[in-house]
């Protein structure tokens, strides 16, 4: 059998229709997991009673077991979960209402979460203790400090490693085929096994990810650009 | 007014401050004086709660604070009463001059945001820096920086100014500039405590000096008391160590 490079451009054009999936999959676990990165990370950081132990545990699980187990463990446990307690609470809700993507969203995110707690506690620590008491000492709350002054300077300082973070998510979403979410790695399966042409589709599915993934790097590359201005001794426009 | 008293401090089992008491005219400029590790710099820091001290009472205008029960809102209260220039600067390195002098204006104290501005020029103008209000702090000098900070720390209208060591991390020739600043709003009758290493600025700026050691007020007194005839023979030492011995011609 050789191979048909006709068929690469075929495959790519069938799996353009899978793209806004793995898009979405991308961005919303990103985007929750950064949200409840930087909650674990603060609280681990002012070692809040409870929470704060309660979060290292949840970092140190998630970041010690694969991605495909946690998908698969929200995927077969949450039903076990809600199920009951939403029909003692006789809501006419039940986990069979959740679309298959929803469970992508719900396992990648907390695994993004734990991944990016880290990335957030070391953008944290890497801003110095002097601005922090800067905005004390000018009469903020801790929260105000935190929100104004440390957060904007942690987040800058951990653009390289987000932007890391979140390529890895582009990544790994496509596990989700495993539960029938069609991803562009899942729809590459489909146009391969559909024509027989398994190599070809699998490497329009690469040069896709590819692709999508310099995008990133670049996105990326000018966010750092334009939100770091402040360090290379600018002047604001 | 502001009052100290019995303001003690203990790291572990190490008691850095052992019970300060001092008190400060309104528009009074006190000199903290010592030999480093002598507790000046946290004592500072102890007045606007950067540092918990372990115990006493504090009081800065009409607002009595006892340290051992201060509630955050307490602190709160407190640290609105005054304003810190840092020996590192610690300008918020996110945002322009201008925005430092106006983040305390716009957060704490709610103000609009072109009245904010506005004020915030002004101070930046009076240090000398209205060209410079959109640099961020990495594009100015140390002693640029250091005078947005006093900027900074004027915009709220405290009732005191704390100023720990606020020229010991410049480069020789660039200390005089921010010396100036300081003295001209020192002769505006702002209230201030500096720690300080600069001692003919020490002598030629403050109504009051402290001397410390080992976490104790050593010897106080006015300059001219303290610089031409200390009574403490720690003082003494201390004084003759740091002042430059005279220049003789044989």
């Amino acid at each position: 059998m050789n191979l048909d490079p006709g068929f690469i451009w075929t495959a790519l054009r069938s799996l353009l229709q899978a793209v806004p999936t793995t898009l979405a999959i991308t961005a919303v676990s990103s985007l929750c997991g950064l949200l409840l990165g930087t909650v674990t990370a603060l609280l681990r950081i002012y070692r809040v009673p409870l929470l704060g132990q309660a979060s290292s545990a949840y970092v140190t699980f998630i970041r010690g077991t694969p991605m495909l187990t946690h998908l698969l463990l929200i995927y077969f446990g949450l039903p076990l979960l809600i199920d009951g307690p939403l029909a003692g609470a006789g809501l006419p809700v039940r986990s069979a209402m959740i679309p298959m993507i929803g469970f992508a969203y719900i396992a990648f995110s907390i695994t993004a979460g734990a991944y990016l707690s880290e990335v957030v506690r070391a953008g944290i620590q890497a801003v110095d203790r002097g601005q922090m008491e800067a905005g004390l000492a000018v009469g903020m709350t801790t929260g105000q400090a935190l929100r104004r002054i440390v957060l904007p300077q942690a987040m800058a300082a951990s653009v390289p490693n987000l932007s890391n973070s979140v390529i890895g998510m582009l990544h790994a979403s496509s596990l989700a085929f495993t539960v029938s979410v069609v991803d562009i790695n899942a729809q590459a399966q489909i146009v391969a096994s559909t024509n027989w042409r398994y190599f070809e589709a699998y490497l329009a599915a690469a040069i896709l990810y590819w692709g999508m993934t310099l995008a990133l790097e670049r996105l990326a590359a000018l966010v750092e650009r334009r939100i770091s201005l402040y360090n290379r001794g600018g002047v604001s426009s | 007014m502001i009052k100290l008293s019995g303001i003690r401090k203990k790291y572990g089992h190490h008691e850095v401050l052992q019970g300060i008491d001092a008190t400060v005219q309104k528009g009074e400029v006190v000199a903290i004086l010592g030999p480093s590790g002598s507790g000046k710099t946290t004592l500072l820091r102890c007045v606007n709660f950067l540092e918990r001290p372990n115990e006493g009472e504090l009081t800065i205008g009409d607002f009595t604070i006892q340290c051992k029960r201060a509630r955050k809102q307490d602190i709160y209260t407190l640290r609105r009463k005054t304003a810190m220039v840092f020996q590192q600067y610690n300008l918020f390195r996110h945002k322009t001059a201008l925005e430092n002098v106006m983040e305390g204006l716009l957060v704490v104290q709610k103000m609009p945001r072109d009245q904010a501005r506005e004020r915030s020029a002004q101070l930046l103008d009076k240090v000398g820096l209205g060209k410079k209000l959109d640099a961020y702090p990495s594009a100015l000098s140390g002693g640029q920086q250091q005078r947005v900070g006093i900027a900074r720390a004027l915009a709220g209208n405290p009732e005191v100014i704390l100023f720990d060591e606020p020229t010991s991390a410049l480069d020789p020739e660039l200390v005089g500039e921010v010396l100036a600043v300081i003295r001209t709003i020192a002769r505006e009758g702002i209230t201030m405590m500096i720690v300080t290493h600069e001692m003919s600025f020490a002598q030629d700026v403050a109504t009051q000096v402290l001397f410390m050691d080992e976490g104790v007020v050593v010897e106080r007194g006015t300059p001219r008391e303290m610089f031409s005839d200390p009574k403490e023979e720690r003082t003494r030492r201390f004084l003759k160590r740091i002042a430059p011995e005279p220049i003789y011609h044989i």
